[in-house]
């Protein structure tokens, strides 16, 4: 194995953590008009994810810097490539991120209101538009022989995108649900039990309907360079979703999480087994493919870097088991939550 | 990529980091205010010290959080908006910024949330430990960043690989690249400066309202003793600073000076109307020999002329720069000297009031507390001028000597699309810094009325309803 290869494993662990650990984030948001009736209800599901969102976001800008510096021009590409989309993301992730801090803040129902919506609006947009994104790279992005994408916007919402992004949707909604079963008692808990079954089916549903699609869009999904090991990768999607929907009946408060997880890791790995060794292929020439060779930095970057992972990863994970054990396993409310 | 989009992408990444760096440095600067109010509670038991620090705990919050979302784009923005630069520098350029979110923005980030809203469940000492750790982290995001901001200043630890890409041939040389050091020192002391003119502007207000706030009286003292130490620091920092630029960027020197003219006993320029078209400063005050001498160490040093610097830079680095390339001089010549009489300003008030602090007249000066209020959000204005000067004084370049904007630009994306996002861009910006200084006054008025006290008994405020509704 050479750090080629390896950097391209910890990108896609990379991924996998912010979509387990920030992607609940995002589907408690989508869920909180849906989820909780009144007041009282919304900031008990807000402070669910209050004392750990923060920290869960850098998973993304985390995500971001490894990209950039392992494999710049990746990040150069797709960013440009995807301009307004991405900018779209970003708004979402701006409003969304001041919304926790600032609604709990003002005592009027109108401005409560209006970063419910927000936090739900945003929640339910950049889990659509993730899975948009995902979807068209899988596809093949128009790169030129100098590895630059030029396209619009509207390129970008074709049927094979949506689907993605129906698929993306529906599992950080079902992750969000499972981690509100895990943090939450009573009739909230009850109602997540119900919404975490409802996208568990629809996460299978949009599975099937993208690979399906993918016989027609993106071929390499099949075609991917594990042979039949790399083909079976996205049953472990179905198998974590029909855990979360045997276990979400199930008194088990934990078990549901821990199948959502499953799901996750099986989407992210059919996606990692699905480009590799491409990391961003071309549709005008497999030959301006950006590959995890061609897009790389030089060897001294990669190894410097997998030396601040090696010392720095495992810090995050003290942290945040430090403040996940702070906050303790149920949600309860103080003066100082939001 | 034609040139409006050139200038319209140049103008985001003006505005969005403008934006984002009006937060951060209050983050650092009160985040060390916080350590150390909370240090002397948890030390001396004295009430008066939590309450200050659960007082500006809330607005720390409020900064932090509108720091954060505004710096999200800021990360991804290269890819954006300035693709060839990443690509061209990302195996250099982009480690730092990695490091930055493994090492630093983690830890502040994961911190924030228990500082926050852990009050209740961290005893004393931890919890004054969570506060180290949001301080410490917010000081490291600095480091890096400031690390990629100064490697773009002076370049270092690179080769110019067989494909005309630079490689990275040692990190450390990276690192510790010149600029780094003083560049680190002065941004990191500014920050510190804001946090205690904040610190002590809003304590003046409440003292402007009632003398007898003994709470505030506290505040305002540790603010004015730790703001006479940094603001008399950052006069030396900012010398060293400036010297750095004569070793390593006479362009920029020359620019920040207004010295047109190769000569020996080079004044100091105080005041200036600086033209590019004909070269000349028009009207000018200025101090015969200073600017030689504080170069140099001796006044009949030669100090280069924006002219001749070009000519320097264009042999040393193999270019072909022109002076028409360059950008108006007055911009950077007034963001330097503003930023610097700033400085001395803010040195002065701190002395002042430490001299009434000690004749035990501080808080009964109106006039003092007044001053105080007025100057609460100028250290911000010194700092984004600093950047001003440090980034405008760099161009044409984005990696000085190395790699100009013209070809750092994004080929791909249009100037509509740009003109687009810098528009959305705007509104967004505005809107949230309106709603942060909304909730500032909010907190502060709260605080005036007595509707919030937040001593630290349990049951204050909105939480206390919503836990009594909810049991």
């Amino acid at each position: 194995m050479n750090l080629n290869i390896l950097w391209f494993i910890l990108v896609a662990v990379l991924i996998l953590g912010w979509s387990v650990m920030d992607g609940f984030d995002y589907g408690v948001g989508g869920l909180l008009r849906f989820i909780s009736k009144n007041d009282n209800e919304r900031r008990y599901v807000m402070n669910a994810i209050g004392p750990v969102w923060e920290g869960n976001q850098v998973w993304l800008i985390l995500g971001g810097g490894a990209v950039f510096a392992a494999f710049p021009k990746v990040y150069a590409s797709v960013f440009s490539g995807f301009y307004l989309a991405f900018m779209l993301v970003v708004w979402l992730i701006i409003f969304r991120a001041v919304s926790f801090e600032f609604r709990s803040r003002v005592e009027s129902k109108g401005w409560r209101n209006f970063w419910d919506t927000d936090i739900t609006v945003t929640g339910l947009g950049i889990s659509l538009l993730l899975g948009v994104a995902i979807a068209n790279i899988l596809m093949g992005v128009p790169l030129n022989k100098d590895h630059i994408d030029y396209q619009s916007l509207f390129s970008l919402l074709n049927i094979f995108g949506l689907a993605g992004g129906l698929l993306s949707l529906s599992m950080f909604l079902m992750h969000g649900s499972t981690y509100l079963i895990m943090k939450t008692e009573g009739e909230v808990q009850k109602r997540a039990r119900d919404f975490a079954s409802g996208f568990a089916i629809a996460y299978i549903i949009f599975t099937i309907l993208f690979l399906s699609l993918s016989l027609v869009f993106a071929q390499r999904l099949l075609d991917n360079s594990f042979g039949i090991i790399g083909d079976i990768v996205p049953v472990i999607m179905i198998i974590g979703a029909i855990g979360v929907i045997v276990s979400a009946k199930s008194s088990s408060d934990i078990k549901p999480f821990a199948y959502s997880v499953l799901g996750i890791v099986g989407a992210v790995a059919s996606l990692a087994v699905g480009v590799f060794p491409d990391i961003v292929p071309s549709s005008i020439n497999p030959e301006y493919s950006l590959n995890i060779y061609n897009s790389a930095s030089n060897h001294l970057t990669l190894f410097v870097m997998l030396i601040a992972t090696i010392i720095g990863l495992p810090l995050v994970l003290i942290y945040a088991f430090y403040a996940y054990k702070k906050f303790g396993f149920k949600v309860k409310m103080d003066e100082s939550s939001y | 990529m034609d040139s409006l989009a050139l200038i319209l992408a140049r103008f985001q990444f003006g505005m969005t980091a403008f934006f984002h760096f009006l937060y951060p440095p209050l983050t650092i600067g009160l985040g060390v205010l916080l350590v150390i109010t909370e240090g002397i509670y948890v030390y001396s038991k004295n009430q008066e010290y939590l309450k200050i620090t659960r007082f500006f705990a809330k607005l720390f919050a409020i900064n932090f959080v509108v720091g954060v979302a505004t710096g999200i784009v800021m990360e991804f923005q290269f890819g954006t908006n300035w693709s060839q630069y990443s690509s061209f520098v990302g195996a250099i350029f982009g480690a730092p910024l990695a490091i930055e979110g493994l090492f630093a923005f983690f830890m502040e980030s994961i911190f924030i949330g228990v500082m926050l809203l852990g009050w209740n469940r961290l005893s004393a000492k931890a919890h004054w430990v969570s506060t180290i750790f949001v301080a410490f982290g917010s000081t490291l995001s600095g480091v890096w960043i400031l690390v990629a901001n100064s490697w773009m200043q002076s370049p270092r630890g690179y080769k110019i690989g067989s494909n005309g890409i630079p490689r990275m041939t040692n990190f450390w040389h990276v690192v510790f690249n010149p600029y780094f050091p003083s560049e680190f020192f002065h941004v990191i002391t500014g920050a510190w400066e804001y946090g205690a003119f904040f610190m002590a502007g809003i304590a003046s207000w409440f003292l402007i309202k009632n003398s007898k706030d003994m709470v505030m009286r506290k505040a305002l003292k540790v603010a004015v003793i730790v703001g006479v130490i940094v603001a008399c620091l950052q006069i030396v920092l900012g010398d060293i600073s400036a010297r750095e630029v004569v070793r390593y960027q006479p362009t920029k020197l020359a620019m920040m000076e207004a010295q047109w003219h190769t000569q020996r006993y080079a004044p100091e320029t105080l005041f200036a109307l600086p033209n590019n078209k004909t070269e000349s400063n028009g009207p000018q005050i200025g101090i015969p020999g200073l600017l030689s001498m504080l170069a140099y160490m001796n006044p009949a040093a030669k100090v280069m002329g924006f002219n001749e610097s070009i000519k320097y830079i264009n042999q040393k680095d193999h270019l072909k720069l022109t002076p028409a390339m360059f950008p108006p001089v007055w911009l950077v010549f007034w963001s330097f000297h503003i930023m610097m009489y700033f400085g001395f300003y803010f040195a002065l008030i701190m002395i002042i009031a430490l001299i009434l602090l000690l004749k035990n007249k501080l808080y009964d000066s109106q006039k003092m507390l007044k001053v105080f209020w007025f100057s609460t959000f100028l250290p911000i204005i010194a700092l984004e001028l600093g950047w001003f000067t440090t980034e405008i004084g760099r161009q044409p370049f984005t990696v000085y000597g190395l790699l100009t904007t013209v070809k750092s630009v994004s080929p791909n994306v249009s100037a509509l699309e740009v003109g687009l996002s810098l528009f959305m861009f705007v509104i967004i910006y505005i809107t949230l810094a309106a709603f942060a200084l909304f909730l500032f006054k909010k907190e502060l008025k709260e605080r005036l009325e007595g509707k919030d006290e937040l001593a630290g008994e349990a049951g204050g405020g909105i939480g206390a309803k919503a836990k009594e509704a909810l049991s």
